[in-house]
């Protein structure tokens, strides 16, 4: 057994600011680089998104800013509503939340397939002047993002949680 | 043993808010400062901003396209937008910090593209990477300036580039070629800039560069030429193409010599003039006058087309100058009508003149005063045959009208003009090509055509494919009658018969037979009627007629009538021939044969012989007609004789033998008789038609 780790909602709080640091970056600069002959495109996560969406495929784009957006800036206000919630007693929804907290821990870890995608198609698409992808800044940027976030769900303490419940019960 | 368990420490589970933080706390912190350290510096190590404007955008983006410095990429291009008017576009490019500050005004910017010319392909990396845009600035640190005016293509001269700047200009029909390189001996020593026409549009002038080492190649006295394109001459040693090199072919090029040493050394910003060839470069420097040409202005009377400007003034045949201008001039004040004239304004260049003492226009124009009293007049005649150009030629006219050579002040020598030269030459050109043009060429072309595809018929028909071999086979036929013994011999048979024809009848008058038989006829006559009267005289008669028969036989009668007979034969055997007889119509056509053949006969004197013997031919057919005229009555004689003697011998029954013996004698005097008849009468016809052939 484990104690109750005194320090939990500090470092979630901690590992959330580092994560919420690294992902502005990871919007702002381009995620992938490709040069062909003629031309050298640079494409943040939202223009891809949005240029593929332009030629129609309206799929992958929703796919995309579901993957690379959504549910990135959807764990970051769970983490936060969860780790806020717990100082606040009598929230109730003990069992939402924590579903809440298990589907975050879940799903952080899928948060990398983009960086997935991105090393795979820097790897195979390395024709030299012809044709050259290369992973931007921001790559490693949403890396560190989902590391970060990831690290501040596990830092959460889900017994926290049900330490409200308790307290909620001792008081009444 | 139960002790209870020691008094654990109890302590506040909240400590200092401090103390009671996490160590996790130092990543967050660590990437704040991390982030901060990496936005400083780069903020700090960004250079300043420049403005430069290009005519067109020419491929310039935002973002990618750089700024080099000798091919070192040392700033970005930010943005691209306009000027506030959109008349040209700014290219706002960030530098780095530390070439900043050597970018001062003298800084030039140009854009980079791929460029194909005739020197190459320069620009090639740009193809992929697109343009880029070159800086060049002195080395030395200057005031910063942030606005520039860039250009499309690399200046000549970048700043902090040195070298000799010179100035190209042509006058007449040279050419400047943008960017052309300058040749030395087959060596890139310099580079032209972009040709620009005068202000006023006399001439066009392009800066130049001769690369610094090679500035003491050109001096005062150096003439540049043109050698783009090529040159075709074609002389007494064969055509000649002459070219640079296929770079010049095309691109156009300078070059230049230096054919006389002395000249001055030669300042930044001096021009030079760009001859069209080398002859004329060359020229140039033994022509070149340091004087001003002397202008005259010649009026002429008739206004003759053909002069142009530029046209040569000779002098002696001597090059001298050109015609500066032409216009027409109308002044009725001087020429009393109003009708246009030729108003030439001649440019005479003094050096050419060789004058003694100072080579000035005004020496120049003291020399033609004087020799304009003298009679020297201009004219105009004919520069070219073919073209019909005109040259103005400087004449001495021995009885010319007076004049002189005015010089006013506001109006320019007016030279005293003779009468033209032109109208000769081209006036005769003229006739010849009108009588040319008026030559029936297409009848007598319609007309030959016509004669030929007759004779092309004519030869072509077999008939007279079958002449040649008709003439052959006739000529043969000639040649072998000619040839032929018994046309050869036909001289030599006339001869013989003739002669002996002649024989016979010399024998005949010396005989004198007929009057010898008259007489013997008279006598036997006379005999005849004695022994009529007196028959008892019978024998002795008939011995005296035996004695006279054989008298008569002697009389070699017999041998006559055969040669005669033979005669006759041969004659009749020429002439019956088959040669004999198509002689005529052969001799026709060989008359030529015939004739020589008469002539050699002349020659050899044989026709005075024959000639000869005709005569004697003709005297004695004559002879012989005279005696044949005899015959009838001789005969007649005989006859009567016969009769007389037949009677008497019927009278007598025993002359039996000497009657038959009479009746053979009198038979053969009858076939005498006959023959020469028969040839008197042959001779009387063949001899003309034996020797002349008709």
């Amino acid at each position: 057994m484990k104690s109750r780790d005194a320090n939990s909602l500090q470092k979630v709080w901690a590992w959330w600011l580092v994560g919420f640091m690294c992902y502005i970056p990871a919007n702002v600069y381009p995620m992938l680089q490709t040069r062909t002959l003629f031309q050298n495109d640079q494409s943040t996560i939202i223009g891809g998104a949005v240029e593929l969406a332009q030629y129609g495929s309206w799929g992958i784009a929703f796919i995309i800013l579901l993957a690379s957006v959504a549910i990135p800036l959807a764990k970051f206000w769970a983490v936060a509503y969860l780790a806020l919630s717990v100082r606040r007693p009598g929230a109730g929804f003990n069992n939402s939340r924590h579903l809440m907290y298990e589907i975050v821990e879940y799903i952080g870890r899928w948060s990398m397939i983009d960086i997935f995608v991105v090393a795979i198609l820097s790897s195979l698409v390395q024709l030299n002047t012809l044709a050259n992808i290369n992973p931007g800044p921001a790559s490693m940027f949403f890396a560190l993002s989902v590391i970060f976030t990831m690290l501040s769900a596990q830092a959460f303490d889900s017994r926290l949680i049900w330490d409200g419940q308790a307290k909620d019960k001792g008081s009444a | 043993m139960s002790d209870t368990p020691p008094n654990v420490s109890m302590k506040p589970a909240r400590k200092l808010f401090l103390s009671g933080a996490s160590v996790v706390w130092i990543i967050p912190l660590l990437a704040l400062v991390a982030a901060l350290a990496v936005a400083w510096n780069n903020y700090n190590s960004r250079g300043p901003e420049i403005y430069v404007t290009f005519e067109k955008g020419a491929g310039i983006k935002a973002g990618e396209t750089e700024l080099r410095y000798r091919d070192v990429t040392v700033g970005r291009v930010e943005e691209v937008g306009f000027t506030e008017d959109l008349s040209k576009v700014v290219a706002t490019i960030r530098v780095d910090k530390d070439v900043a500050p050597f970018i001062d005004r003298s800084a030039a910017f140009w854009v980079v593209q791929p460029e194909v010319s005739a020197r190459g392909i320069t620009g090639l990396s740009t193809v992929l990477s697109g343009v880029y845009i070159e800086g060049s600035w002195s080395e030395k640190e200057g005031e910063f300036a942030n606005t520039f005016s860039g250009s499309d293509a690399a200046p000549l001269i970048r700043p902090g580039q040195s070298g000799l700047q010179v100035a190209f200009r042509t006058v007449g029909n040279g050419q400047l070629t943008d960017n052309a390189p300058i040749f030395y001996r087959g060596i890139e020593v310099g580079r032209m800039g972009k040709a620009e026409i005068a202000p006023r549009g006399n001439f066009a002038i392009a800066e130049a560069l001769i690369f610094e080492n090679y500035r003491n190649l050109v001096n005062g006295s150096t003439r540049f030429w043109d050698t783009s394109g090529f040159s075709l001459s074609i002389g007494p040693t064969g055509a000649e193409i002459d070219f640079q090199s296929i770079a010049t072919l095309v691109g156009g090029g300078v070059t230049f010599d230096t054919f006389v040493s002395g000249g001055d050394r030669v300042q930044d910003g001096t021009v030079f003039e760009i001859y069209p060839s080398r002859e004329e470069a060359r020229n140039s420097v033994f022509n070149a006058s340091e004087v001003d040409p002397l202008k005259l202005s010649v009026v002429f009377d008739d206004n003759v087309s053909g002069l142009a400007v530029g046209a040569p003034v000779e002098l002696s045949g001597l090059n001298i100058g050109e015609v500066e201008s032409l216009s027409g001039i109308v002044d009725y004040d001087v020429f009393g009508d109003n009708r246009v004239r030729l108003n030439v304004t001649l440019s005479i260049q003094p050096a050419r003149l060789g004058l003694p003492g100072e080579v000035s226009a005004a020496t120049a124009l003291e020399f033609l005063e004087d020799r304009v009293i003298t009679g020297l007049r201009a004219r105009l005649a004919s520069a070219s045959l073919l073209t019909g150009g005109l040259k103005v030629e400087l004449v001495t006219v021995d009885d010319a009208p007076p004049a002189r050579l005015e010089a006013t002040d506001d109006r320019l020598p007016v030279l005293p003009t003779t009468e033209n030269e032109t109208s000769d030459a081209s006036a005769t050109v003229e006739g010849v090509f009108s009588r040319i043009n008026n030559l029936p060429i297409e009848e007598l072309l319609n007309s030959a055509i016509g004669l030929m595809n007759s004779a092309q018929t004519l030869i072509g028909s077999d008939d007279l494919q079958q002449t040649p071999r008709d003439v052959r086979t006739l000529i043969n036929e000639v040649t072998g009658l000619v040839s032929s013994d018994s046309v050869q011999n036909i001289p030599v048979s006339l001869n013989a018969t003739l002669q002996r024809v002649e024989t016979l009848v010399a024998t005949l008058e010396q005989e004198q037979m007929a009057a010898r038989l008259l007489t013997a006829v008279d006598s036997v006559s006379a005999a005849a009627d004695a022994f009529s009267t007196s028959t008892e005289g019978v024998p002795e008669l008939v011995t005296e007629i035996r004695a006279v028969a054989a008298k008569a036989e002697e009389l070699e009668l017999q041998q006559l009538v055969d040669e005669l007979t033979e005669l006759t034969r041969s004659a009749d055997q020429v002439i019956g021939t088959p040669d004999a007889v198509a002689l005529p119509g052969s001799l026709k056509d060989a008359l030529d044969e015939l004739n020589y053949t008469l002539q050699e006969l002349r020659e050899g004197g044989a026709i005075e012989n024959v000639n000869r013997t005709l005569a004697s031919a003709q005297n004695a057919a004559d002879n012989i007609a005279v005696s044949a005229q005899d015959l009838p009555r001789i005969v007649t004689r005989l006859s009567t004789l016969f009769d007389q003697a037949g009677r008497t011998i019927e009278g007598y029954n025993r002359g039996d033998q000497i009657s038959r013996t009479t009746e053979e004698t009198l038979r053969d005097i009858q076939k005498a008789a006959d023959a020469l008849t028969s040839l008197a009468r042959t001779i009387e016809r063949n001899p003309n038609s034996l020797l002349l052939g008709r």
